[in-house]
């Protein structure tokens, strides 16, 4: 008898290479993220979150390597598949990307709308249960002109999980936000993986959070996984760039001074000149 | 002159990918057309925000350029003994040229700048890019829409505009100058022509809503995602149109004029 078990891992990087002109941005990246737990992608800036985001979504296809989703290859050569692949997979934006021409509630039900063909009462039922677990049914007809930075991620999370995605990415979504609104946002990710049983990964450079809310982390630097672990692990390494990244240091491998000349001598041509 | 040479290629060369980007986004978006009309409701959403929140700006425009194509060809009529053609002459004028090319034109400031505005920052504010991430295609769900929407609003502006222009050439005309009002009819009747008349100045307000809709989705769709982008999209949007029209106007006048 054949069984249909599901791979360990919601998503697979296998060995992906990804230039963005010359510049090589993942040079052989490879990461599992494992079924039901909450990852954290963290790296200084520039080091490609945001493109492993994009590859993983179909948004940019990998020069080498292959993304794969519960064990299917991530590909955009074909739209209908693409999208099939999408329908699976919740993505909630740093700034929420609520469409400004509609109110809350039909932000929230715009993906039923479109891809459902479920009567009136019924989307009314998901859209306002949605609404309910990230606090906000009563802000159900303001527009997004009219809430806070807070609020709008608090409604894209509704947005992303009315569609019962298997997976969650959320990107930056503690940058810009009150201590209060952090700890509402930490505890949503955290109750929506746990209660829903789905599968997250946070793309963050906050290190605070990500170790209160992951279950692994992994860190990226110069297009290469630098070190991965639970939040424990990750304060032992004793590689100086996780040190450096972990503890907020100002100077290390990655270098306060951007690259180039020496002081003395760029001091020196401007004088000449 | 090497270097002249190379600026001109390099303009050339950029000239000639934006063109055929154009045409590969006028290909994207055919096979979408049918399928847009199985959601008439978008499609009149923005028929609204397009055409009927323009209608003020035409009327407006319409009633004034009427009543001084009535001032400014009175004289001239006189002097030939002709004043009673003021009617035919007015509206020949208003449905064949004036009224399709400056409505296009207005509708191509008020309403293809805010296609572009508003596709633009949506694509700066991450919207496209959130409904491509619900499988949603922004194509079918945004641009389309807007596309239709403007191909159909431009004629029926452009018909209100000239019926606004006759008024006022009538208005003018008739209780101001002393034509008299059923001289004023009457030529209109003989002069104007359903088919070569009415029906040239429609099929050039279609091929002119063609040009301002398509423009104005273009360039929000691919503007740069930052208040500059969105600004330029808007500017370009306006120009290019403007162009066109006056283009496309020259050579739809010399295939449509009889006798030419």
């Amino acid at each position: 008898m054949l069984s249909h078990k599901k791979p360990p891992n919601i998503i697979e990087i296998q060995d992906v290479r990804y230039s963005r002109g010359k510049r090589a941005i993942f040079d052989g990246l490879n990461m599992n993220f494992p079924r039901g737990a909450v990852s954290a992608v963290m790296g200084p800036s520039g080091t490609g979150k945001t493109t492993l985001l994009n590859l993983i979504t179909g948004q940019l296809v990998p020069d080498d390597g292959a993304v794969l989703f519960d064990g299917k290859v991530v590909c955009p050569c074909s739209r209908h598949g693409l999208y099939n692949t999408r329908r699976q997979i919740g993505v909630l934006f740093q700034d929420g990307a609520l469409l400004t021409d509609l109110n809350v509630f039909e932000n929230v039900a715009f993906p039923l709308r479109e891809h459902t063909r479920l009567p009136e009462q019924l989307i009314r039922q998901i859209v306002l249960m949605r609404l309910n677990s990230v606090g906000l049914r009563a802000a159900w007809q303001r527009m997004p002109s009219e809430l806070s930075g807070g609020m709008a991620r608090r409604v894209g999370l509704a947005r992303a999980l009315v569609m019962d995605p298997k997976l969650i990415i959320y990107d930056e979504p503690f940058t810009g936000l009150d201590p209060i609104a952090v700890g509402v946002i930490l505890r949503l990710i955290r109750q929506t993986n746990d209660v829903l049983g789905i599968t997250s990964i946070v793309v963050t450079h906050d290190v605070a959070e990500a170790e209160m809310l992951a279950d692994l982390i992994f860190l990226i630097s110069e297009g290469k996984v630098v070190a991965s672990g639970s939040p424990l692990d990750m304060q032992q390494k004793a590689s100086s760039m996780v040190r450096q990244f972990m503890q907020g240091l100002a100077d290390g491998p990655v270098p306060f001074h951007y690259p180039g000349t020496s002081y003395a001598d760029q001091l020196q041509t401007m004088s000449r000149t | 002159m090497t270097r002249s040479l190379q600026a001109c290629w390099v303009s050339f060369s950029q000239f000639a990918a934006t063109f055929g980007g154009f045409q590969m986004f006028t290909l994207r978006l055919l096979p979408y057309l049918p399928r847009a009309i199985l959601r008439p409701r978008l499609i009149t959403e923005q028929i609204y925000s397009l055409g009927a929140l323009s209608l003020v700006l035409i009327m407006f425009g319409g009633f004034f350029v009427g009543t001084v194509l009535a001032l400014q060809s009175y004289s001239t009529l006189l002097e030939f003994g002709q004043v009673d053609a003021l009617g035919a002459f007015a509206s020949e004028a208003l449905v064949r040229e004036l009224g399709p090319v400056v409505t296009a034109l207005l509708f191509a400031g008020r309403a293809g700048s805010a296609v572009a505005s508003e596709v633009g920052l949506m694509r700066a504010t991450n919207q496209l890019a959130a409904m491509e991430l619900m499988a949603v295609d922004p194509l079918q769900r945004v641009i389309v829409p807007r596309f239709i929407a403007g191909v159909v609003s431009v004629p029926l502006l452009a018909a209100i505009f000239c019926t606004m222009g006759v008024l006022g050439a009538y208005l003018v005309g008739v209780h101001q100058l002393g034509v008299d009002a059923g001289a004023f009819w009457s030529h209109i009747q003989d002069r104007v022509d359903l088919f070569d008349d009415v029906g040239s100045g429609l099929f050039k307000s279609f091929v002119f809503g063609v040009s301002a809709s398509l423009m104005g989705v273009y360039e929000g769709y691919y503007a740069a995602p930052n208040a500059g982008g969105v600004s330029r999209a808007a500017t370009r949007t306006v120009v290019i149109t403007s162009v066109w029209i006056l283009l496309f106007d020259f050579v739809l006048t010399g295939m449509t004029m009889p006798g030419v």
